[in-house]
């Protein structure tokens, strides 16, 4: 916060700060501070108003005692701030969420230090026993988020074996790792792939293998704020234009689309970016008659698609 | 005197006394009012709307004995304090991390760790942040989750009532789970698709959870429906037992077959999002059985061969 807190920003800092006073009595004024995030200057500044107050008649027995000496700091006769106010619904929320799913990611650890915090926490918001709040940021195996995590916190390559869906095809690459993140339920590591010779998104759970090289990465991102596009639809990718009965929707929620129109009846018409044929035919195949394809100039063969990779499944069932 | 110090006053006195105490009283024992009454009036309304914003809880409550009848103010200890969690300085600098690490949208964690004592993290190597989104319905749901109470609201063109058990983050989005009044019985709901606000109802409350009702796991889109639960087997071939392993998560029960391919067993309550699944490994797996859902995988790839015929 660069602009001078309010009056309401203060109350909501001294509230909590004189508990853990009352709690730690001479406790070093230094301590305070770094633990609560507040210049030394400004905490001594609440403080001093802390000793004003109290309750009537006002007289020197009614009122807190701080004491501040040799850099260390006692609160006395604070009865009635003895606790700090309860967490909002909110509050609790937010750490319980942040809790749970830093849990889910880092190799569940059942007895460790997290873990414990959160059934403390869970009984102070009076949950029970049953849990309230589970965060699923995408399955990976925890194993190979950490490995790919520590290669890009250390700046190393690794190599990969991977399986991309929308080819169907199984590669082995060799990746310099930069950022693991998780969006929308899945996720996935941004990369210098020096086996494509370019920068590329990975997702974790088609990632089969991680083998460190131990090798320092050559390249590195000219920008690794978040916010970087997961899919990367290049002008010279063909469109294709596609009703969706309203059983199909989920396509425009999931993938991302141009263009897209609602109809009168719940379907809507989309245009979207293909990037491998073998995912459209996925798609297709998935959809049946949920979906009609509209426009096919950028994409003549699309046509077939759909009835084609059927052939191929049943024949399979009927063998 | 400052404002902070007149808050601190008013907060002390509300907070001490034992019956609702009028404006006039407050006026007089708290130190820091300003003198003309519609001064004194504009001040006390303020800090009345900062207290609550902090989320103080202030009650307002009839001074007893006094005619005519007069609002009074009080905060309720029990409702006031923070019960001690106990929690160890390790556990606290665990929460700060993973407050750091895993960011939720619009939500302020940095007081909720200032109530739990603050913390000294150490300074970490740059970590990945994830950002979790956030859905206006989750903190009415959350509050009502723990204070055991039912929530209304619209689903699906129709008015819900259900006492909430659980909130879960999964594949992207947020789900609520529990107790439907209209269904009578356990239902999950896409929180995205509930059509305008969720009410709390505060004059009742829910006491029954049963046991591993709503439990962590994450639920696969086939299993959340309404039908009848089937048991299915799928064989998947060996490139795509791996993949296929991942994506249904460990608890799975699953036989790996001398060429490496593996057989899954599954409980499904919705065939259509489950033809979808099986279907994204093309001809890479297949429907062992039952027999019905097998012939109707297979009626429904012979119609999209036939589609394509008239093309």
């Amino acid at each position: 916060m660069s602009a001078a807190p309010t009056a309401g920003d203060r109350l909501r800092r001294v509230l909590a700060i004189v508990p853990w006073i009352v709690a730690n009595p001479g406790v070093a004024l230094s301590e305070v501070a770094e633990r609560f995030g507040v210049p030394e200057a400004e905490l001594v500044k609440d403080l001093n108003v802390v000793w004003m107050v109290g309750l009537p008649p006002y007289t020197p027995d009614s009122l807190i005692e701080v004491v501040l000496e040799d850099g260390r700091v006692w609160i006395h006769y604070a009865d009635f701030f003895s606790r700090p106010l309860r967490l909002s619904p909110a509050q609790g929320l937010a750490l319980l969420a942040s809790s749970d799913a830093l849990l889910s990611m880092s190799g569940t650890e059942p007895d460790g230090p997290l873990a414990r915090a959160l059934v403390k926490l869970g009984a102070a918001l009076d949950l029970g026993d049953e849990e309230a709040v589970g965060v699923d940021l995408g399955t990976a195996e925890a194993s190979l988020l950490t490995e790919l995590r520590a290669a890009a916190a250390a700046g190393t390559e690794v190599e990969i074996d991977y399986y991309s869906y929308g080819r169907d095809d199984h590669t082995t690459r060799r990746i310099a790792p930069w950022r693991v993140t998780a969006s929308g339920g899945a996720w996935y590591v941004e990369a210098w792939c020096l086996t494509a010779d370019g920068e590329r998104i990975f997702r974790v759970d088609r990632v089969e293998a991680v083998r460190p090289t131990g090798e320092p990465a050559t390249h590195r991102p000219d920008d690794s704020g978040p916010n970087v596009e997961i899919f990367h639809p290049r002008d010279g990718d063909p469109r294709i234009t596609l009703r969706l009965s309203p059983r199909a929707r989920w396509v425009v929620e999931t993938y991302p689309c141009e263009n897209v129109a609602e109809g009168e009846d719940g379907s809507v018409v989309a245009r979207l970016v293909i990037t491998a044929t073998p995912w459209l035919e996925r798609l297709l195949v998935r959809l049946g008659h949920d979906v009609e394809i509209l426009d096919v100039e950028e994409l003549p063969g699309a046509t077939r698609l759909a009835a084609d990779a059927a052939s191929r499944i049943l024949a399979r069932y009927n063998s | 005197m400052s404002k902070l110090e007149r808050l601190l006053n008013l907060t002390a006195v509300l907070l001490a006394t034992e019956r609702p105490l009028s404006a006039d009283e407050l006026r007089q024992q708290v130190e820091g009012y300003p003198e003309s009454t519609p001064s004194f009036r504009r001040a006390f309304e303020r800090d009345k709307d900062d207290l609550r914003t902090l989320g103080i809880p202030l009650r307002v409550e009839r001074v007893p004995a006094v005619d005519p009848p007069l609002d009074g103010y009080r905060i309720p200890p029990e409702e006031y304090y923070l019960p001690d969690p106990g929690l160890d300085p390790d556990e606290l600098a665990a929460l700060h991390l993973a407050s750091l690490t895993v960011r939720f949208e619009g939500m302020a964690e940095q007081e909720a760790l200032w109530k739990l004592g603050g913390s000294l993290v150490p300074a970490m190597a740059a970590e990945s942040v994830v950002d979790l989104p956030s859905d206006p319905a989750l903190i009415p749901i959350f509050s009502a989750i723990s204070g055991r109470h039912p929530i209304e609201f619209r689903y699906r063109d129709e008015d819900r009532r259900v006492d909430p058990w659980r909130l879960a983050f999964q594949r992207g989005r947020w789900y609520l789970s529990g107790h439907d009044h209209l269904r009578g019985s356990e239902r999950n709901y896409r929180m995205d698709r509930i059509q305008g606000a969720v009410v709390v109802d505060h004059g009742a409350t829910w006491s029954h959870r049963p046991e591993g009702s709503a439990e962590g796991r994450t639920l696969q889109a086939w299993e959340m429906g309404e039908e009848e639960s089937v048991e299915v087997r799928l064989l998947v071939d060996a490139a795509q037992a791996g993949l296929a392993s991942r994506q249904l998560g460990p608890g799975v029960v699953a036989e790996t077959q001398p060429d490496g391919s593996a057989v899954f067993v599954l409980p499904v309550v919705n065939t259509a999002a489950f033809r979808s699944f099986v279907l994204g490994f093309l001809e890479h797996a297949e429907i062992l059985s039952p027999p019905d859902l097998r012939s109707d995988l297979v009626d429904w790839l012979v119609s999209l061969v036939e589609a394509g015929d008239d093309v």
